[in-house]
């Protein structure tokens, strides 16, 4: 027993310290040094990214020669697959492309307007370029979906840069070096992304299957009965992780034990990826994009928005003060106008008043003139007693009434 | 003259197909999946990596292997050095079964193998799932190191005819 046990000391202190003549270092040395790499990369030392990261660039580059001639043979078989599909496709494709140009107006006009729109809801005002880069590396494995783009922090990219075929999401950013960056999948099993399904406006999580879809994952309970096949799937932007409204896939549904089932078909073919584009989204807070305007070249709606108010605004007061001294002007004119009708009012009264004076003179001229002709007969006297005193109310009367007569 | 030369560097080469053969999986990663079966795949590195430390071979240097399995985190995108540790333990585990046969029986080889790679295999899925908390499906494990075990007998009887070229 003893014997077997010292036996069993000796081959295993022989497999981890002995070395043989060709061996430079003992195998637990190897494992001790491959423990302490483990640990080291799993803290997030400068210098172990910045390890990394040149190893990442050697090993990406030696990678992509290596896989030379298998791409060929793929891609070679690849192509025979399409010539021989070619006519079909062809005409499948031109009616496609023409019910696509009359949605291309109405979609450009829609997403003009939803940018607009999400500026203005924004704090910020963002910009993007979408940069094309090629797939170096795309090796399909088992355990992670991922492929890796010869563009680095060297072109912008940062960890978390949404990465698009044509306008579908493929993935984002995971892992960023010098001239090459590692990119997730949406099929791989640590991708979520947060997605709307329309038209039911419905809000989940898609993760990826470790296949060529997506599962649909944290509905809401009850609102898996609304979902119907065929629905578009498309990244709401909850969390900000991704840029909200890009499509994803489409919804299809199957039985699985007697149950409906859901799963997001992918409208990129992640197998036949030969070039991406990478969207590098620059931020700028709308109060910096005020103060640095003029000196800014306007690339955007917002700014254009607020120069075209900035103008406006520039016209209105310079036309208020206009008419601030013209209305100073008015009213100059207007105490003016005041004073003359003042002075003309006192003429008029003073006028009147000598045209009642004249009239008066006039009157009492006129009745002097009848009691010369008339006075006689009104004056009460021996002879006439029907007649009037003179001097009285009646007597002026009467004369008055002769001489009308 | 030249043709020895010339002789001679092919031989060299040859000596080191093994090592040449493992940098060439390892950086392309190949697992031969053209017909899209699900779950297919297999670890050909550990196949490699167990036969040439279970015959001693001299030109199998531990270092190369131990640099080969950083180089195929890297390619996959695992946490630097858990491939390394995955090889190194392969190495240990064909020394240690070297050092204590005394009659070597392929069968008990290859079951070995299955016991060494399930083992492995294990380990990496417990340090990715709980340590680096990677989503990772246990099936694809299982699978793997079904057709890994599979593909053993195949691939020995390939590099014995190799080992028999070299010596002759």
């Amino acid at each position: 027993m003893a014997s077997s046990r010292d036996d069993f000391i000796i081959a295993i202190r022989s497999a981890f310290l002995k070395k043989s003549t060709q061996q430079k270092f003992s195998l637990l040395t190897l494992a001790s040094i491959s423990v302490f790499i483990i640990v080291l990369s799993s803290l997030d030392f400068k210098a172990v990214r910045y390890l990394k990261a040149a190893i990442s660039e050697i090993v990406y580059r030696s990678s992509f020669v290596v896989s030379i001639p298998e791409n060929m043979a793929k891609s070679a078989f690849t192509e025979v697959v399409e010539y021989t599909t070619f006519f079909n496709s062809f005409k499948k494709n031109s009616v496609e492309l023409e019910r696509l140009k009359s949605d291309y107006v109405s979609n450009e006009i829609i997403q003009y307007e939803n940018k607009e729109l999400k500026e203005l809801i924004n704090d910020y005002v963002s910009s993007s370029d979408k940069i094309l880069a090629k797939i170096i590396v795309d090796h399909d494995s088992p355990f992670l979906k991922s492929i890796i783009i010869n563009k680095g922090s060297k072109d912008n990219i940062k960890i978390g840069t949404n990465i698009y075929d044509q306008s579908y999401l493929v993935g984002r950013v995971i892992e960023v070096n010098y001239k090459t960056s590692r990119v997730l999948l949406l099929s791989d099993l640590n991708s979520n992304v947060p997605v709307t399904i329309a038209p039911q406006n419905i809000q989940a999580i898609v993760t990826g299957a470790g296949s060529d879809y997506g599962q649909i994952k944290y509905i809401k309970s009850g609102l898996t009965e609304d979902l119907v096949g065929e629905s578009i799937v498309y990244t709401s932007g909850t969390g900000a992780i991704f840029k909200s409204g890009v499509p994803i896939g489409i919804l299809q549904s199957f039985k699985e034990n007697s149950v409906n089932e859901y799963k997001v078909e992918f409208y990129s073919d992640f197998s036949q990826l030969k070039y991406v584009f990478a969207e590098i989204v620059t931020k700028k807070e709308i109060s910096q994009t005020i103060e640095n305007n003029d000196s800014n070249e306007i690339n955007n709606p917002i700014d254009a928005k607020i120069k075209i108010l900035e103008d406006e605004l520039k016209i209105i007061e310079d036309s208020n003060q206009k008419f601030q001294v013209e209305n100073d002007n008015l009213k100059n004119e207007i105490n003016n106008l005041n004073f003359k009708i003042s002075n003309l009012n006192n003429e008029i009264s003073s006028k009147e008043r000598t045209i009642s004076q004249f009239n008066l003179d006039n009157k009492e001229l006129e009745f002097l003139r009848l009691n010369l002709e008339y006075g006689h007969k009104c004056r009460k006297s021996f002879l006439n007693t029907k007649g009037y005193n003179v001097g009285s109310e009646n007597y002026k009367t009467c004369v008055l009434n002769r001489g009308k007569n | 003259m030249a043709s020895l030369r010339a002789k001679g560097s092919f031989k060299k080469l040859y000596s080191w197909l093994p090592i040449l053969i493992l940098y060439i999986s390892v950086l392309n990663e190949f697992d031969l999946n053209y017909l899209n079966l699900k779950y297919f795949s297999f670890n050909f590195p550990f196949i490699l990596i167990f036969f040439f430390t279970l015959k001693d071979f001299k030109h199998f240097d531990y270092i190369l292997v131990f640099f080969a399995g950083l180089f195929n985190d890297t390619v996959v995108g695992l946490p630097l050095g858990l491939s390394s540790l995955s090889y190194t333990l392969i190495c240990i585990s064909a020394a240690y079964i070297r050092n204590i046969t005394i009659r070597p029986n392929p069968v008990k080889d290859w079951f070995y193998f299955l016991f060494i790679i399930s083992l492995i295999n294990s380990l990496n899925y417990s340090l990715l799932s709980l340590f680096f908390e990677f989503e990772l499906i246990l099936m694809n494990f299982i699978v793997n190191t079904f057709f890994t075990f599979l593909f053993y007998i195949i691939f020995v009887s390939m590099f014995k005819y190799y080992l028999k070229g070299l010596n002759d």
